[in-house]
Parts: C-alpha cells; sequence; structure tokens
C-alpha cells in the first residue's frame, strides 16, 4: 500500500555491516560534531561541493544505495525547494543586478546565491544525519552520546536523561510512519481509499490521520514509560555495558581525515 | 451454490516482497497460486512467515501489487482503473489485531465507518450497525457509546469483527479470528461466523496457525510454509496427513492431536477423527467394552 518507509528515510537504521557501520559511534559523532561546525563556517558553494563530496563519498563506503537514499529524500527536498523560492523572492540583502522584479517580489543575482548557499547547507546538514542514523544503531547512538556527553554530569547536567529524551524523540520518527500506515490500512480496508484520487485528495485524508495518530502516540509513550519503570529504569547511574566501546587506530584516523577534508573544504 | 463456475478470487503465480527495491526488502510470498470459488470456505494456515497475512492483504489490494496475480471474478485488481473501493465493499477483512483495524474511538461510530463510507443512508447504517453488535454478542443499546479503549481485548476484536460485518460483503476473511478470546467467547464467534456463512451464502477465508478453529468453520485447507503452497485439498485430506501439518508447527484440532498421541496405543487408528465422538467409536471398538 504505502510503505511510507520507502519515501522517508530520516531516522532509518540500514545495517550493511560496511565499515563505516563499524566505526566507534563517538567518533562518528564526533565527526558530525566537526561537520556541523564546518558547515556554519563554509560560505561559498564551492567549500559545499567539497563537503557533499565527501559525503556521497561516505555513503557509497556504507554501501547504502544511493537511489533509496534519494527517493527517501525526495519529500524534504521537495519541502526544501518550497522554502528556497520565498527565500529568493523576498530577499532583501544587498543587490547588484535584478533579474526579474514585481513590487516587493524580485529575482536577483544575490538572493539565488544565498539561497543556493543556504541550501546546500541544510541538505549537506540533512546528509549528514541521515547518513549518521543510516549507519549507527540507536543503541550505538545512545551510548556514544552517553560517553562523550559525561563530563557535563560532573556539573550536574542529567546528560543520561537527556540522551534518553533525544532517542526516543529521534526514534518516535519511524514509530509514527509506522501508525500513519496501519490507521491508513485500516481505513482502506473499510472502504475509504488512500490509494486512489488526486494529490489534493490524497493529502486531505493524510490530514485525516492526524488526530489518531497523536493519540496513539500519547499512548505509545505511556507504555514505554511502564515498559521502563517495570525493568527498573533510572538513569545511567552506576549501569554498566555489555558492549564497552574502543575506538582503535582506524576510528582516529577517520576523525582526522574529515577534519582535514573539512578544514580544506573551509579554507579553499 | 456456485462451486463449479468461476473463481472469486484468484491467485496466480503470486510473489510478494515488502519495500521492494530498498535495502530492507522482504520477500514474504513466493509463487502462490489459488482459486477460491464462491461460497468455498477456505483455511489458510501455516507456521509464522509462511505468507499467511500477505496472502489476506492482497485479496482486497491492501498491498503494492503487480499486475497479472491477484484476480477478483476474473479481473486483475492492479489493473490501471480497476476500482478498488468497489473490490474492498465485497471483500471484507477481519485483521489479526483488532487494534489495527478500529479507526473510530467510540463503538458505534467505528461499525458505522465502512457502511458510511459506502454511502449507504444513516436508517440503513443504523439497522446494520444494530445488527451487527447483536450479532457479535456485544448488545447494540449498551455498547454503541462506549469507548473502544475503554473495552477488553476479546471485545475490541467483536467490535473489529462487527465492523466489517456491517458492510455485508460476500467474501469474509479473517486473520485470526479467536486470537485473544476466551473458550466462551470463541465459541459464540464460531457459532455466529458458521451461522452468518450459511445464511448468507459467505465466501470464507480463515487464516490461521491453528487448525483446530478453521477445521470447524471450513471445507477446504490450504497448507503454506516459506511463502509457498504445501498442500491444498479437502479438510479430510490434508487431515491425514498429520505429520506433516506437525512438523510445520501447525496445531491440529484435539481429536486429531489425541489420536495422533493414541496411535502408539493403536497404530492402526484413522487420521480423519473429526470430533470426540468418532474417537470414542473408534476407541470402544478396539478395547471391546460396551
Amino acid at each position: 500500500m504505502l510503505e511510507l518507509q520507502r519515501n522517508v528515510v530520516f531516522g532509518q537504521f540500514v545495517d550493511t555491516g560496511s565499515a563505516v557501520h563499524r566505526v566507534d559511534a563517538r567518533v562518528k559523532i564526533a565527526v558530525a560534531f566537526v561537520c556541523i561546525v564546518a558547515s556554519f563556517l563554509i560560505d561559498d558553494l564551492l567549500g559545499f561541493g567539497l563537503a557533499l563530496a565527501l559525503m556521497v563519498g561516505i555513503q557509497a563506503l556504507s554501501r547504502i544505495p544511493l537511489g533509496f537514499f534519494l527517493r527517501g529524500s525526495a519529500f524534504f527536498f521537495g519541502f526544501l525547494l518550497f522554502i528556497l523560492v520565498f527565500q529568493v523572492l523576498f530577499y532583501t540583502g544587498e543587490v547588484s543586478s535584478y533579474l526579474w522584479r514585481w513590487g516587493i517580489l524580485s529575482v536577483s543575482t544575490g538572493g539565488l546565491y544565498t539561497a543556493g548557499v543556504l541550501g546546500l547547507r541544510v541538505v549537506f546538514l540533512y546528509y549528514l544525519t541521515t547518513l549518521l542514523m543510516l549507519t549507527t544503531s540507536l543503541v550505538d547512538l545512545t551510548n556514544g552520546l552517553e560517553l562523550l556527553l559525561s563530563p557535563l554530569q560532573r556539573l550536574r547536567v542529567p546528560v543520561n536523561e537527556l540522551v534518553l529524551v533525544f532517542v526516543i524523540a529521534v526514534k518516535f520518527v519511524p514509530i509514527f510512519i509506522e501508525e500513519m500506515e496501519r490507521l491508513a490500512r485500516a481505513q482502506t480496508a473499510r472502504g475509504v481509499p488512500f490509494d486512489e484520487g488526486g494529490a489534493v485528495t490524497r493529502a486531505r485524508r493524510l490530514g485525516r490521520l492526524l488526530v489518531p495518530i497523536f493519540i496513539n502516540g500519547f499512548a505509545r509513550a505511556d507504555t514505554l514509560t511502564t515498559a521502563m519503570h517495570t525493568r527498573s529504569y533510572r538513569g545511567g547511574r552506576n549501569r554498566t555495558k555489555l558492549r564497552v566501546m574502543k575506538a582503535g587506530p582506524s576510528d582516529w584516523l577517520a576523525l582526522a581525515l574529515v577534519t582535514a577534508w573539512m578544514l580544506a573544504a573551509w579554507q579553499l | 451454490m456456485n462451486r463449479d463456475g468461476a473463481p472469486i478470487l484468484e491467485l496466480r503465480d503470486f510473489r510478494y516482497t515488502y519495500l521492494e527495491g530498498t535495502p530492507k526488502a522482504n520477500e514474504a510470498v513466493r509463487g502462490v497460486s489459488v482459486e477460491i470459488r464462491c461460497g468455498e470456505r477456505v483455511a489458510v494456515v501455516g507456521p509464522t512467515r509462511s505468507g499467511k497475512s500477505t496472502v489476506v492483504d492482497s485479496f482486497a489490494h491492501l498491498l503494492r501489487l503487480k499486475t497479472g496475480q491477484v484476480f477478483f471474478e476474473g479481473e486483475d485488481v492492479a489493473a490501471p482503473g480497476y476500482d478498488r473501493g468497489a473490490l474492498r465493499r465485497r471483500v471484507g477483512i477481519v485483521f489479526q489485531q483488532p487494534d489495527t483495524q478500529i479507526v473510530e474511538d467510540v463503538v458505534g461510530a467505528d461499525v458505522a465507518f465502512g457502511p458510511t463510507a459506502a454511502g449507504l443512508p444513516a436508517e440503513e447504517t443504523r439497522r446494520r450497525v444494530e445488527e451487527s453488535l447483536d450479532g457479535v454478542g456485544l448488545p447494540y443499546k449498551d455498547f454503541r457509546l462506549r469507548y473502544v479503549h475503554a473495552l477488553s481485548g476479546g471485545q475490541r476484536r467483536r467490535v473489529a469483527i462487527a465492523g466489517v460485518l456491517a458492510m455485508r460483503t460476500p467474501v469474509l476473511v479473517l486473520d485470526e479470528p479467536t486470537a485473544g478470546l476466551d473458550p466462551r467467547g470463541r465459541r459464540e464467534l464460531l457459532g455466529l461466523l458458521r451461522r452468518l456463512a450459511d445464511d448468507r451464502d459467505l465466501t470464507l477465508i480463515v487464516c490461521s496457525a491453528s487448525l483446530q478453529d478453521a477445521s470447524l468453520l471450513c471445507d477446504r485447507v490450504v497448507v503454506l510454509d516459506g511463502g509457498r503452497v504445501v498442500v491444498d485439498g479437502p479438510l479430510r485430506e490434508v487431515l491425514r496427513r498429520d505429520e506433516d501439518l506437525a512438523s510445520l508447527d501447525i496445531t491440529l484440532p484435539e481429536p486429531i492431536a489425541a489420536t495422533r498421541e493414541l496411535r502408539q496405543l493403536f497404530p492402526d487408528l484413522p487420521a480423519d477423527l473429526m470430533t470426540e465422538d468418532d474417537l470414542e467409536r473408534e476407541l470402544i471398538q478396539r478395547l471391546g467394552t460396551p
């Protein structure tokens, strides 16, 4: 029927057992951090071109098919394009030459350039986080974040709880998608089709799912709370790990290479 | 009963892979061919992951079907322009989990969902809701305004079944209909289904990992394993292959299962003793007591 998982790749984990998957989760998070900082420093098309080339390289290494990623991102890219159109039309910065002008709306080279850089920055950040989640299981991601942030615990920051909240939030994306499919299937079987009609009809039908999805979402959160209570979950204090993370030389090398690449992208 | 004419439902070498073309592809059905005729009562049994639920979903086109595999009344349901709405008004599916089936939060509204979507007038809808709820043992006047989430699991299952019954589909497909019911609820439901199938001359398809209930409703059994048909035949014939069924981890009807055990004492016990009475008679014969 819908198989929304095809269309929303964000938040999924696909285990291909590649080299990228095997990199220590802490190193991957550090790499992501380096890239995020770089994305704020880089300010030109060439820089982002290089940065995106690195991502494509990482994706190739991860053996996650590019088609799968692109198809699963079409929705997001469409939305981004929509926003960028407004960014161009209402651009108010310094303008050297207008290509088109009507009232307060205009298309200028400056506007196009800014929108282009902004778009690439968003695409880069999206690509980065999606790849991180595609190649790192939620357990590893949680452990990695907890370990990386553990020094903050000395300052009485509730690291474990914060990470847990973050992870649950991420995990709820696929759960909501699943929920949506379930409801769509139920309604279709009872004679209200989702797979027919024009784009507007379909969108309106999806809209009708929103309320039940949120109700079920709260119910799920409640179940999760109970499940954690029954297993006596309480923060990360005194918890030990079955698998202790160890970063080897290749992990550090990966971090160094990415940092060098991003530095180059920034400085060039 | 028109059991000899053209099949009402037909699968021709049906294959299905979930999320095909993605790294999460999952091949569920690997070539199933089945013909189901009008008025037939077919049990589709098999262990978990045998492809039962996918086969069931295909009957109402709840999947991304390819053309040339699933036919309803001789028409390819995946053909462009095929009226899927009409198909779903004729093939009613009761899902395995009632929670995945119920769409409204009030019992009466949920049972009315199907008839309303079919565009029936309010009076007719109300009548069908009353009839269906009474039919599944949830009295209309007591239950119509109850909240679904406040019901027990068994009651929710009945609401889900009532919701499909209210659509009065000529084909009724049930995925594990008696799971989660207490023995009495199970007996009542089986009785209701038998009565309905007789009265309305339904085509009944019951999907289960157990032949215990299905054997009371159906006269033909299709056994699936690993996404393929392993056995397809009349109930009695299939039950004679009790060793094969047991090796597939399919729960046998109690008399058959008891016969299997008793064969250690009486190796010549026939395999098609459908009821406790049959078994008792055979045993008395062998024991020689009056």
